[in-house]
């Protein structure tokens, strides 16, 4: 009798660990069985069947663990990686601007005009490579859901524009700490958005919503920035200079400046008010355009693919 | 449907006899497989599609026992079974699987 009870209560133990769909006939298949051993007195087998069923994996959801974890080291190794890359592609890049531009300076007189546009061109041109690269292992990302995608994409790139701008500035609580957190949080609304609508399908809006967005966190982040760090023409003292101050009007184009030195024939930013900016401002944009091909691409891909595949549908060796 | 060495136990035992129904307790003792590795294999290969479970046709108050659940290969699982398998026994270079019921004959079940 009380080895029934104790089978019994295993049998309990064991049957919640089932989905709740197939756990009222587990319960009664088993005891079913039970009642078989009990009437035959096999009183340590019944035991032996319970505490079997009670220690074991349940049935369902069945996930292949071997397949999941090497999921999780290719999507961790993936995530973890790739900000580190656009550190060095920003570093890289400005390196070899350099020598082009001392190669530049020998041989014509409008060589420091191409630094910034140069610079970003490399930069750009590294980061879709290394968008396409790590596009490819977003196929089979350990990550589900868009907010996961996002924030598993925004978290480390944040840390390490962190570690990158406490470098440079020699301090982990520098000016840039405002505009990065808000670039990260825009950043993460942004691929939040792109990924939900990549989910859906809708692949051609969620690159727009997605680009677009990228584009504004990173112009906010920017603005953000240069209104903490520069003054603007009225808040300058009469007789201070006037002259060290940014024209807020021109805003939404400062990111764009940074990237390009160029004002793109409008009448502001003046040439002094985008020097002022890029003197103080310049690793953080080039850093957010390295970044951007990179987490669109993951994000995109990343939830257009198929969540992990349970054991029981697996279409290995049939 | 991965193909693991229980999962062949199973599928080997019931083709060995594809028109019988089994109870767990039976294929349990079939296969040798203790109770919290089987039941997992039956329900994945019901998932699958390859298993069909029914319960006893009996009045629990008149036969003094409650129904108990039986399994049978499906028509799919039959053909599934047959074709796994074999792809199975061709894969070992001694032909003498692990997991395999015998008939009679020696021959493997399949």
């Amino acid at each position: 009798m009380l080895t029934r009870r104790i089978a019994e209560l295993l049998l309990g133990l064991a049957a919640r660990r089932w989905p709740a769909d197939v756990r009222d006939d587990l319960r009664r298949e088993w005891a079913a069985e039970l009642h078989v051993l009990a009437e035959n007195g096999r009183r340590t087998t019944m035991v032996g069947f319970a505490a079997s069923l009670a220690v074991s994996r349940a049935g369902a959801p069945l996930l292949d663990r071997r397949l999941m974890h090497q999921r999780a080291r290719r999507t961790a190794a993936a995530l973890l990686l790739a900000p580190l890359a656009c550190a060095a592609i920003v570093v890289v890049s400005a390196l070899a601007m350099a020598q082009v531009y001392n190669w530049l300076s020998m041989l014509v007189s409008w060589s420091s005009a191409v630094q910034l546009p140069l610079w970003s061109m490399l930069i750009l041109g590294f980061a879709v490579l290394l968008a396409k690269y790590t596009a490819r292992s977003a196929r089979h990302t350990a990550l589900h859901g868009p907010l996961r995608i996002a924030l598993g994409v925004v978290l480390p790139v944040g840390v390490a524009a962190l570690g990158l701008m406490s470098v440079i500035n020699g301090s982990v609580l520098g000016s840039f700490v405002p505009g990065l957190l808000l670039w990260s949080a825009g950043l993460t609304l942004a691929l939040w958005a792109a990924a939900s609508l990549a989910a859906r399908g809708r692949v051609g809006v969620a690159w727009s919503v997605g680009l677009v967005g990228a584009l504004v966190a990173a112009d906010l982040a920017v603005i953000l920035f240069v209104i903490q760090t520069i003054p603007g023409p009225g808040t300058v003292a009469a007789d201070a200079m006037t002259a060290d101050s940014v024209d807020r009007i021109s805003a939404p184009l400062w990111l764009f400046a940074c990237w390009t030195d160029w004002n793109f024939g409008l009448p502001r930013p003046t040439s002094w008010e985008i020097f002022l900016i890029t003197d103080r401002l310049l690793l953080e944009p080039m850093f957010y355009l390295a970044c951007m091909p990179y987490a669109l691409a993951y994000t995109i891909r990343a939830a257009r693919s198929a969540p992990a595949v349970p054991v029981a549908l697996a279409p290995t060796p049939v | 449907m991965r193909i693991t060495i229980p999962v062949a136990k199973v599928l080997a035992a019931l083709l060995a006899e594809p028109d019988e129904q089994h109870y767990g307790l039976d294929l349990m003792r079939l296969t040798g497989l203790p109770s919290g590795t089987l039941y997992p294999v039956l329900h994945r290969l019901q998932g699958a599609g390859w298993l069909a479970s029914d319960w006893e046709a009996i009045d629990p108050a008149t036969a003094g026992r409650p129904a108990r659940r039986y399994y049978r290969l499906t028509a799919e699982g039959v053909a599934q079974a047959r074709r796994t398998l074999a792809e199975l026994r061709a894969a070992i270079p001694d032909g003498r699987p692990s997991w395999g019921v015998t008939e009679p004959t020696g021959a493997p079940a399949w």
